[in-house]
């Protein structure tokens, strides 16, 4: 969590496939955590390009980074899908969830423990949110804020209640 | 495992887009084109103004134009409004009473010979009489023919003020009988070279005429009343109810007297105010500066600029409140759908 790199391709000269190479990974990552769910996430993160050069032109980078621009169009986006999956489920009344989380091991990424994926597939998607965007993405307080309409305030209780829960979890794991 | 290593593990293990979707995600890139791209991303923000800014502009640029507009019209209108105000300012002072029926006004010499009352019928007549003379003593000298004057017409002196001096003046309110008046005015515009004269004639007859009538019919009831108290027949509640009667009648009588005497009286005498000037006392009132009025005139059309804003704020309240209600409950609304899909 530390300060912000310098801006490499945040300046209005810059292409959108320079920008979209910087932080792919950040949009991905993003995305993954929110859904837990890499196929998912995959499709989401295409979508998230698509209409961010769609809005390419109506970018204005007074008003934040390409990444938190970026990073607000995927949570647009899965919100978005999470809205219309909610719809469908109910239409369907198909409650099972996570099939293709079972198609890989790793949901979240190489290198993870399994306590830990177990313990961030326990947390709710808000959750994995905060810890997304403060922790592995390494935005700062105020731009996580600006992002997902809520106070600073609400960011730092909501990521430590987060950690802690994933903390507690692994505890468990290791106690067990 | 601690907060510090669950942040050590989870920043070290950020996940990688897999290949398959980065050459995805280049496809789609490719798809931009280059000068459209940069124009995109040079002129857009320069056109796309955010609110904050452009009210920051806009507020002080709005007060700009109303004040500017205010005062190009104050401008205009001051010099449109000077002749108008020039003429006002004399005929003001000299016209200061409206006249009800007949008013004769006029500048110039010889009016006394205009006026002629009706002298069978009953009127209000008021004469305002401003002459003017060399000096201070002639205003005294004025002053004292005026007193004499009136004295032997028979009539008298309602009010006199004698001021002498660099700017002497007198201002008289004289009564004389209205037989009289013309040979009043006549002598009274001699006193000196006439700055003005208004005749005002209002009738009264009319008045007097209903008066009349009022007080025949309840002499009339009176004497009913009279005949009746005085046969035996009565009893006594009706008695007491005429009586009564009787006395309402005949003080209705005594006021319907005083009133008749009065207008009588009024009629009678005329009034006249005469004020003697020396030169350049009555001058006209200053026209106001250029500034003035155009202060004025601004100051007039910046009122009709905020009245006009006023009523477009009251009109367009209502919706601007149905707006806001409807944006933010939509806001909450979707707070909340995010907040119940991301709890899951």
């Amino acid at each position: 969590m530390s300060i912000e790199a310098p801006r490499r391709a945040d300046t209005a000269a810059a292409s959108f496939a320079a920008v979209a190479e910087e932080h792919l990974d950040d949009v991905y990552g993003y995305l993954l955590y929110l859904t837990k769910n890499w196929a998912l996430a995959e499709d989401l993160t295409s979508e998230t390009f698509e209409t961010a050069l769609r809005r390419w032109r109506r970018f204005d980078p007074r008003r934040g980074t390409h990444r938190a621009w970026l990073i607000a169009i995927a949570r647009s986006t899965a919100l978005d899908w999470f809205r219309a999956d909610a719809r469908r489920q109910r239409r369907e009344e198909r409650a099972e969830a996570g099939e293709l989380d079972k198609n890989r091991d790793h949901a979240f990424g190489e290198g993870f423990s399994p306590e830990l994926e177990e313990g961030l597939r326990a947390l709710t998607a808000g959750e994995r949110e905060v810890v997304a965007l403060r922790v592995v993405l390494d935005l700062d307080g105020d731009e996580t804020a600006r992002l997902l309409g809520i106070t600073v305030t609400a960011v730092s209780t909501r990521l430590h209640r987060a950690l802690a829960k994933l903390e507690e979890r692994m505890r468990h794991h290791d106690v067990a | 495992m601690t907060s510090p290593n669950l942040i050590n593990e989870l920043t070290a293990s950020r996940p990688v887009a897999p290949t398959a979707l980065r050459a995805r995600v280049r496809e789609i890139a490719a798809q931009e084109a280059a000068p459209h791209a940069a124009r995109g991303a040079s002129l857009w923000p320069k056109l796309r103004l955010p609110v904050r800014r452009i009210a920051l502009v806009a507020v002080p640029a709005a007060a700009t134009i109303a004040i500017a507009s205010a005062g190009v019209l104050g401008l205009a209108r001051s010099d449109s409004n000077v002749d108008a105000l020039r003429s006002q300012s004399f005929t003001g002072k000299v016209q200061s009473e409206a006249a009800p029926e007949t008013n004769l006004a006029t500048p110039a010499q010889d009016l006394g010979s205009t006026v002629s009352p009706t002298l069978d019928r009953a009127q209000r007549i008021s004469a305002t009489l401003t002459v003017e003379v060399a000096d201070s003593d002639g205003v005294s000298r004025a002053a004292q023919k005026a007193l004499d004057l009136t004295e032997s017409l028979g009539g008298h002196v309602v009010s006199a003020s004698v001021a002498t001096g660099d700017q002497g003046n007198a201002a008289l309110v004289v009564r004389v009988p209205v037989a009289k008046v013309q040979e009043a005015i006549v002598q009274l515009s001699a006193l000196g070279r006439i700055v003005s004269q208004q005749v005002t004639i209002d009738d009264l007859q009319a008045n007097l005429d209903q008066l009349e009538r009022r007080e025949r019919s309840v002499r009339a009831q009176i004497a009913v009343v009279v005949a009746k108290l005085e046969g035996d027949s009565l009893d006594a509640t009706t008695r007491a109810q005429l009586e009564s009667r009787l006395r309402t009648l005949r003080q209705e009588l005594r006021g319907l007297r005083r009133d008749t005497a009065a207008t009588n009286a009024e009629a009678r005498m005329a009034t006249i105010q005469l004020t003697v000037v020396t030169p350049g006392v009555l001058t006209a009132v200053p026209v106001p500066s250029r500034l003035d009025r155009t202060l004025d005139e601004a100051l007039n059309v910046l009122v009709w600029e905020g009245v006009i804003s006023l009523a477009i704020a009251i009109v367009a309240a209502p919706f601007a409140l149905l707006f806001l209600a409807t944006w933010l409950g939509r806001k909450l609304y979707r707070r909340r759908e995010e907040d119940r899909l991301l709890a899951t």
